[in-house]
């Protein structure tokens, strides 16, 4: 404060910023907002996608426990040894939701068909082949559930960020701009006061001075 | 006292009477069913795979001790009938035994085809017919040296097309083999016409599978067709081929009929439920057909067959019971004879 210099065009600098300080708080208040809708839209999805993979992970277990009793360790262990070979593949793309970029994951097939799989059919049973179906749903429903949680995390961030950002203008940059400006204007109102004493002390003297010459 | 051909069976079948004597009996199943998991350890420290579950226990815990166990206490029942049989009966049990070699085999390729450690890889090995020193010999040596292991054998020619054709192929390839190496076997004498037909009806419950497995998962006639195993006994290739281009409906109803469609009323929608049907059929036909011959292969391989099924019982039951399943389910799972 005390390094402001109280004049009328830093305050009319000020003003203006102040202005605009103003219109950013609206709009990040609104960009908040939007993004808040935004996240939980995407929540209410995530829920829906999260409680589609928990599922789809018990009815898995489920049913590599059945394959674990009927085939045995040894036999689940082999095939495990086969379906290690590719590992599942997927690409990362990138899309914007409100200026946040997020991830879209495009992943190949990961659900194969028996024929397609790299273990035979004729060393195997249905309650591998179940498993392995249920494993691959499973997989399908992780990368669903990453790219949905990474969307997620990044408009959690973003969202911060921007509360930040709105509390700091609120609470802090406009309240801070105000108060210098209020203290300039208080200055420059000083300043025209004392001109205006020194003006008519300025008068009384010189009509006291005309008085004494009139009087002489 | 028995002089000749007899001979050889009366011995081997009546010390396979006295193992089979020691199988848990149809009706302890229902008190299984009832025990905790701890409760079915206990239970089966008191029996022959106590030696077994004591060798494991340092190493395993819960449902993989019972499993290792029980895997050790097959392959060693396997190699004890190995061991007292001779002639014809000795090479006719080693040969149907190489199935296994035949699984560890492909185990072996998959771990090294995935770079899976040598450790990892000896834990899906089930040794049976060799010992676990020929596998681990076979694990320390890369892809093309166990293919060159295997020159000289009928697995060389289809073991050589590696990295040609896809890995499900190759496998399925390998298993072909051994069925016909089986199956091709001249019955000079009766005892090998009974084995030979034992291994055939194999083929159909295995052909019969996979038809279904396919058929279920949407697969083409010549996908199907691909991996069946020729020289089945009632279902022949022909037979086959003509239910692999049936529609569902029509392929349950021509299946009526085989030795193997026996107290089924219906295919289930869970296939598992029904593969148990068919198991059942198959042991009870091997069942009637051992005891019309008596002194031959067949009341040893019903005995193999059972032993199989009784490691395969007592392993749904402990990991039934540890996963929680209601009893249902697990004796759903069970074969039953």
């Amino acid at each position: 404060m005390a390094e402001v210099q109280p004049t009328r065009m830093e305050l009319i600098k000020l003003r203006r910023r102040i202005a605009m300080a103003t219109k950013g708080h609206a709009l990040l208040k609104m960009k908040r907002d939007g993004l808040i809708m935004e996240f939980r839209q995407i929540l209410e999805e995530a829920k829906e996608v999260i409680g589609r993979m928990v599922e789809k992970y018990e009815k898995a277990q489920q049913k590599l426990a059945l394959a674990m009793a009927v085939d045995g360790t040894m036999a689940v262990k082999s095939i495990a040894l086969a379906c290690c070979r590719i590992p599942p593949e997927f690409t990362i793309k990138r899309k914007n939701i409100m200026g946040v970029p997020v991830p879209v994951v495009k992943k190949e097939a990961i659900r194969k068909k028996v024929t397609d799989r790299d273990y035979g059919v004729l060393s195997t049973s249905t309650r591998i082949d179940e498993a392995v179906a249920a494993f691959e749903e499973l997989t399908d429903a992780i990368l669903e559930v990453a790219e949905i949680e990474t969307t997620l995390r990044r408009l959690i961030d973003e969202i911060d960020r921007t509360k930040r950002r709105v509390n700091a203008l609120e609470f802090r940059v406009i309240p801070m701009m105000e108060e210098t400006a209020r203290f300039i204007t208080f200055k420059l109102e000083e300043m025209d006061r004392e001109n205006i004493i020194k003006l008519k002390h300025l008068k009384k003297k010189m009509a006291k001075r005309a008085e004494a010459e009139a009087a002489a | 006292m028995l002089i000749g051909k007899n001979a050889t069976w009366a011995y081997l079948v009546a010390r396979t009477k006295v193992m089979k004597r020691k199988l848990i009996p149809k009706d302890e199943y229902r008190k299984l069913l009832n025990m905790e998991f701890n409760e079915i350890v206990r239970y089966l420290e008191e029996t022959e795979y106590k030696k077994e579950i004591d060798e494991f226990g340092y190493k395993y815990s819960g449902p993989k001790l019972m499993d290792y166990a029980l895997s050790l206490n097959l392959s060693r029942t396997y190699q004890k009938i190995i061991r007292i049989s001779f002639g014809l009966a000795k090479d006719l049990i080693t040969s149907y035994l190489k199935k296994w070699e035949i699984m560890n085999l492909v185990s072996i390729i998959r771990g090294k085809a995935a770079n899976i450690p040598p450790d990892e890889i000896e834990e899906a090995i089930v040794p049976v017919e060799r010992d676990l020193d020929y596998y681990r010999a076979l694990i320390a040596k890369d892809v093309d040296e166990i293919v060159n292991t295997y020159r000289g054998t009928p697995y060389f020619e289809t073991l050589s097309k590696m990295g040609t054709i896809p890995p499900n192929q190759l496998e399925d390839e390998l298993f072909k083999t051994y069925y016909l190496e089986l199956t091709k076997l001249k019955p000079a004498e009766l005892s090998l016409k009974l084995f030979v037909d034992f291994v055939k009806m194999e083929v159909d419950l295995r052909n019969l599978k996979t038809i279904l497995r396919l058929k279920a998962e949407g697969a083409t006639p010549d996908e199907i067709i691909s991996r069946l195993i020729p020289n089945g006994f009632e279902l022949t290739m022909d037979e086959c081929r003509k239910l692999a281009t049936m529609s569902w409906s029509e392929l349950v109803k021509a299946l009526e009929g085989y030795w193997f469609w026996k107290d089924i009323e219906k295919v289930e929608e869970e296939l598992s439920a029904t593969e148990v049907l068919f198991d059942k059929a198959w042991i009870e036909a091997i069942a009637k057909r051992a005891t019309s011959y008596p002194l031959s292969i067949l009341p040893v391989m019903h005995y193999m067959v059972l032993k199989k099924v009784e490691v395969d019982n007592l392993r749904i039951l402990g990991w039934g019971k540890w996963y929680n399943m209601s009893n249902e389910e697990i004796e759903r799972q069970m074969v039953i004879v």
